[in-house]
């Protein structure tokens, strides 16, 4: 049974310029964020997205999680249709969003998760332990009581994933949930995150570490210019360690070959080129 | 099967902007000191006036405190939601929110309702200073009347409320609806009445659902008219409301799918 399933999917972004555009010379005309897109992922897996800058791998979080509805073809979670039947996947889907700053900056995270945890239905009696709960899991038990607005960047990201974890989502959507941890939880992180698959969770992760693709990964699809340039799959036995030199997932070369072999004509403007 | 009532919602949305408003301290403090000035000044302008002016019956300083009370709760109840929808657009709340099991309809009644109790803080203490302290008479008002034209009116500015919600999230400009509203406050009867204005402009001023909260609320309040003697305020208030409450809430869906479509749900 698939859990996630994009069927031919397109997105498009159209700016409108401006008025008297020629003041500025503000581009105009459509960014295709995703060009026919198929893919599916399995219920307990977890399908990291890797690519540059601008390749659509967030876009396809927000389509999974009804932020944002197809142009073309169809998304499906657990069976439903995100454009119509939205409450239905938002029931499911938990989304630690890249945007640190999501929160209500003058609430306590302990406040902040508890005002969300009443909007995503979780009952009075269990509110109180399943905010603790998560907030221990991401290791805030002791800035529970903090004003958020005093959060690091690393703390707001770790909240964030608590807020995803809230309502126990089916489906758990995490974009660059490392990208501001420092090295050790990075490493932590990963494990945690296999434990919540082998759980029953499916995962769909963003990254721009090979590292963590590496660690996470039953299947890793490489996005570029909107269109998904290869897909692999890797067979894993059941993790149970929290060592990842035990990890028989792909190793980290087999993911950087999988990432360059599907940008091998360069095509991009490349970034912090050297001179040669 | 829903888990966690509406009401349960409701006081966490509200939870929260009393929290967020007690924890800048100095806005609201100011906000307070700015309230006990307003009724200070509205004082000595009607002492300035003199007591022969009395506009629908009524004392003057009485005209003003009612007025300018309800008139400035009702517009700056609809800013202060449209202030919650752009920080939570800046900040990129806005677009979490959306995704929670809440359905946005909801979501975004509750918090416009929230704003409002925020603004009822200030009118309860604008009415207080102004009706007690400097001793207002009051003629056996109609506390009946006063609860029903209330009950209207805010349900006429939730609307609004959600109406500029949805230009903010359409089109960045929410404020469209604020600046419509305020420009024409000196045909709703704040700061004198009604009648003083030329003929077209009455005519206009109809059409103005606070004209109709300002009369109705006054007189209920000040001159303790019975309900059917404020029937024609209560049937224009409740048709406003009949029609703007779900068709504000109809806009507003069909603004967020498009937003959902166009990927604009955080453009500001």
């Amino acid at each position: 049974m698939n859990a996630v399933v994009f069927n031919s999917v397109t997105k498009r972004f159209c700016h409108r310029p401006a008025l008297f555009n020629w003041l500025g010379r503000e581009r105009g005309g459509a960014t295709v964020a995703l060009r026919r897109v198929s893919l599916q992922v399995p219920t307990g897996e977890a399908l990291v997205l890797l690519g540059p800058n601008g390749s659509g791998k967030t876009t396809t979080l927000k389509l999974i999680s009804t932020m944002l509805i197809p142009d073309e073809g169809v998304v499906t979670v657990c069976g439903a249709d995100t454009s119509q039947e939205g409450g239905t996947v938002r029931r499911k889907v938990g989304f630690a969003v890249a945007n640190e700053r999501s929160f209500f900056p003058r609430l306590t995270a302990r406040e902040n998760l508890d005002f969300f945890a009443v909007l995503e239905d979780v009952s009075k009696e269990e509110r109180a332990a399943r905010v603790e709960e998560k907030l221990s899991l991401t290791g805030l038990a002791d800035a529970a009581d903090t004003l958020v607005m005093k959060f690091s960047s690393g703390m707001y990201q770790r909240l964030g994933v608590a807020r995803a974890l809230l309502k126990n989502p089916e489906i758990l959507l995490l974009d660059e949930p490392t990208r501001s941890l420092d090295p050790g939880s990075a490493m932590r992180f990963w494990p945690f995150v296999r434990q919540l698959l082998s759980g029953g969770t499916t995962v769909v992760l963003t990254t721009h570490s090979f590292q963590e693709a590496a660690a996470v990964g039953d299947r890793i699809a490489v996005l570029r210019g909107g269109e998904l340039r290869s897909e692999r799959e890797f067979r894993r036995g059941d993790l149970q360690s929290n060592d990842l030199l035990t990890n028989d997932g792909p190793s980290i070369d087999e993911v950087k070959a999988l990432y360059f072999q599907a940008s091998a004509d360069n095509e991009d403007n490349p970034a912090f080129e050297t001179a040669q | 099967m829903r888990r966690v009532s509406l009401t349960e919602k409701l006081v966490a949305i509200v939870r929260r902007d009393v929290l967020t408003t007690i924890r800048y301290r100095n806005g609201f403090l100011l906000s307070a000191v700015g309230v006990l000035a307003e009724v200070v000044a509205f004082r000595y302008l009607a002492r300035a006036i003199g007591p022969a002016f009395r506009p629908e019956g009524v004392d003057y300083f009485a005209f003003l405190v009612v007025g300018s009370g309800f008139y400035t709760f009702l517009i700056t109840g609809v800013q202060a939601f449209l202030s919650t929808v752009q920080d939570a657009q800046q900040t990129g709340t806005l677009e979490v929110l959306l995704t929670t099991s809440t359905p946005a309809p909801v979501l975004i009644f509750l918090s416009s309702f929230s704003a409002f109790a925020g603004k009822l803080l200030n009118l309860a203490v604008f009415l207080a200073v102004g009706l007690l302290l400097f001793r207002v008479p009051l003629l056996h008002p109609n506390l009946a009347g006063v609860c029903l034209i209330f009950v209207l009116s805010l349900a006429v500015a939730l609307a609004m409320g959600v109406f500029a919600a949805a230009l903010q999230i359409a089109v960045q400009r929410g404020s469209v609806v604020i600046w419509l509203l305020g420009s024409v406050w000196f045909l709703t009867g704040t700061l004198f009445p009604v009648g003083a204005l030329p003929l077209p402009l009455r005519w206009v001023a109809w059409w103005i659902p606070v004209t109709h909260s300002l009369t109705g609320m006054r007189g209920a309040l000040l001159l303790g008219k019975s309900t059917p003697e404020l029937a024609s305020e209560i049937l224009w208030l409740s048709g406003a409301a009949a029609l703007l409450v779900p068709a504000s809430l109809a806009f507003f869906s069909w603004v967020l799918r498009r937003g959902r479509r166009e990927g604009t749900l955080s453009a500001y």
